[in-house]
């Protein structure tokens, strides 16, 4: 198996805080806290894959990218990507290298679209004669063909993130890093980008994808890193993520009983399966339980409410998500 | 470098100056403002002598011995235009590089294999037509008021000087971007800079009226040179062999800046790849 990426602990500190000119010019030791926004990651992403970094916001999931991308030096720690290293080959990397990373900012609003992939193309270094045509398949494959010629200024945010897409994809490349490439699309555009994301793997692309969208990920990626506080706390196929929980099923309860039988009420349901939130809201316990069968755990709830004298109000069944495999990875939900 | 990098970057590098050039080109309201200050600046400068000068005879022969003109509009016409193109190409590579940084694009442009100093002196071309146009608006000035009349020959000697004047200006332009790509904000620098340049390098004056010290300091100063020279070749008619020496430093403080211009920007990158500046607004 070739390898488009292969990352051994990589790791990105970042200095919190600032060091002033007079406090450089006065020689004064740096006193600055170190943040480690990735901590120790091993990645290691065979062609022709779409591997995926889920993860909350902050969780380094950008920084590993920008690394990857040659946009950021790495504190410690080693990276090949596309058979280059990460640190002295960079210019070669960035050949046969896309990334849409900072969206529909990183455009130029008083340029055409064309003109914008014009300016790019040069820079990617695509031959004179195949620029043309490549810059009006590539209008097309993103639907933009008709605004070709229209100001950039005059787009919509999903016709701006197309275009960023196009010309990440100017030098035809053998990997396409995507940060968060549906955040701030309508509902249509995400689904459209999506579908891209799959023609690009069936063309024999390399994706390496963030999201803290668990459908998208769970949609699009062939594996999955799980990222939190800069490590990777799980990684394998989506599937294979969920089954790693044990459970088939997924129960959602609201019980509503005295506050005091809590604890007894939440020992008997743990003896039917996992408990893995536990909340109080307007006077009712909301109880997340991973399990095998619902259909076993239902009764046992609704007796267990009874003998505290309270009732079930509802009661959710969901198939297992990548949601609850992080929730049981990390304690909390993804986005909060 | 292999040829296809050298190709490809010198394609970037066209690339990047057309990029620059469409850009301006879509703000025609910054023209408009450059055909106001080119005259209403140097007009002031000139009422000015002629209040100071009482429009005597003598002090009119002082003038032309100390400029080697007697041309005074035109005299102060020139270096205001310079001063004014200066101030452009002062502030044009550390604003474009910080628009880029603020709209996202610094970082597109980095993920790109081009070279970082594509992006760098590309837009240097684009600054020859803001040359071009104020020029253009003082050569129309002055001789619609003042009758001094500026033939295509002067022109083209002129445009000459200002070519050979670009890369020392532009690499203290571009020193500047190092800052900004460093501190985020080069403002202060470059004001105190353009003052400095106001107050030695003859704008409005002849540096022989400067004490000795000041004198010394101009001529290590590239706009000093090109102020005199293009006054030179546009006023007193010198054909270009006669200020080929001041081009020569001209063109060897370019050359020097350059690098320095170079190695800084060099230098800031990587702060930037380490810090992860590259994207901070």
């Amino acid at each position: 198996m070739s390898l488009a990426i292969e990352a051994n602990g990589l790791t990105k500190d970042f200095e919190k805080g600032r060091r002033t000119i007079w406090q450089r010019l006065r020689r004064e030791p740096d006193q600055r806290e170190t943040f480690r926004a990735v901590d120790d990651i091993d990645l290691h992403v065979a062609e022709g894959e779409v591997f995926g970094l889920l993860g909350p916001n902050g969780a380094g999931k950008t920084t590993t990218m920008r690394m990857l991308a040659t946009l950021l030096e790495p504190t410690s720690g080693s990276a090949t990507v596309l058979g280059h290293d990460l640190v002295r080959g960079a210019r070669d990397i960035r050949r046969r290298l896309g990334a849409v990373l900072a969206g529909e900012r990183s455009l130029y609003w008083k340029l055409t679209a064309r003109e914008n992939l014009e300016y790019f193309a040069a820079l990617y270094h695509v031959p004179r004669a195949q620029t043309a045509e490549r810059i009006n398949q590539l209008l097309e494959d993103v639907q933009l063909t008709d605004r070709a010629d229209d100001y950039v200024e005059k787009f919509s945010t999903g016709m701006r993130q197309r275009l960023v897409l196009a010309r990440a994809l100017l030098p035809a490349p053998s990997l396409l890093l995507l940060d968060e490439p549906t955040v701030g699309l309508d509902p249509q555009a995400a689904r459209d980008l999506r579908e891209r994301v799959l023609q690009l793997r069936d063309e024999g692309r390399t994706v390496l994808l963030t999201t803290h969208y668990m459908e998208e990920a769970d949609q699009l990626c062939d594996r999955i890193a799980i990222v939190d506080h800069g490590r990777i706390v799980a990684l394998d196929t989506p599937d294979a993520l969920k089954r790693g929980l044990h459970a088939n099923e997924v129960v959602r309860l609201e019980v509503s009983a005295p506050e005091g039988s809590d604890p007894r009420l939440v020992e008997r349901v743990a003896t039917a399966g996992e408990v893995t939130q536990r909340d109080r809201v307007d006077g009712s316990l909301h109880l997340t339980v991973h399990c095998v069968s619902a259909r076993d755990l239902v009764p046992l709830v609704i007796d267990a409410a009874r003998s505290a004298s309270g009732e079930v109000r509802n009661i959710q069944v969901l198939p297992v998500s990548l949601e609850d495999v992080f929730i049981s990875l990390t304690g909390r939900a993804l986005r909060e | 470098m292999s040829v296809a990098d050298f190709t490809g970057d010198a394609r970037a590098f066209w690339a990047a100056t057309r990029k620059e050039w469409r850009i301006l080109r879509r703000y025609p309201g910054s023209f408009l403002s450059f055909i106001f200050w080119p005259i209403a600046l140097p007009l002031a400068f000139v009422f000015q002598a002629q209040a100071f000068s009482g429009g005597r005879a003598d002090t009119a022969a002082a003038f032309a011995a100390r400029t080697g003109t007697n041309e005074v509009a035109g005299f102060l016409f020139v270096g205001w235009a310079t001063y004014m193109w200066l101030s452009i190409i002062l502030w044009g590579p550390g604003t474009s590089l910080r628009t880029e940084q603020i709209r996202g694009s610094l970082e597109a442009i980095f993920l790109t294999p081009a070279s970082r100093l594509v992006v760098l002196i590309g837009p240097a071309v684009s600054q020859l037509v803001w040359a071009i146009w104020i020029f253009g608006i003082v050569g129309i000035a002055v001789w619609v008021g003042f009758g001094v009349s500026i033939g295509p020959l002067e022109a083209v000697r002129a445009l000459a000087v200002i070519v050979v004047g670009v890369p020392a200006l532009y690499a203290i332009g571009a020193l500047f971007a190092a800052v900004v790509l460093r501190f985020g904000d080069a403002s202060a620098l470059v004001q105190a800079v353009r003052g400095v340049f106001t107050a030695l390098c003859g704008m409005s004056f002849p540096i022989v009226v400067l004490p000795d010290w000041a004198q010394t300091v101009a001529l290590t100063l590239p706009p000093t040179y090109l102020i005199a020279d293009l006054r030179a070749v546009l006023l007193s008619g010198s054909e270009l062999g006669r200020v080929i020496g001041d081009l020569g430093i001209l063109a060897a403080m370019g050359a020097v800046l350059a690098l320095l211009a170079i190695a800084a920007f060099r230098n800031t990158e990587q702060y930037a790849r380490r810090g992860g500046r590259l994207a901070q607004y």
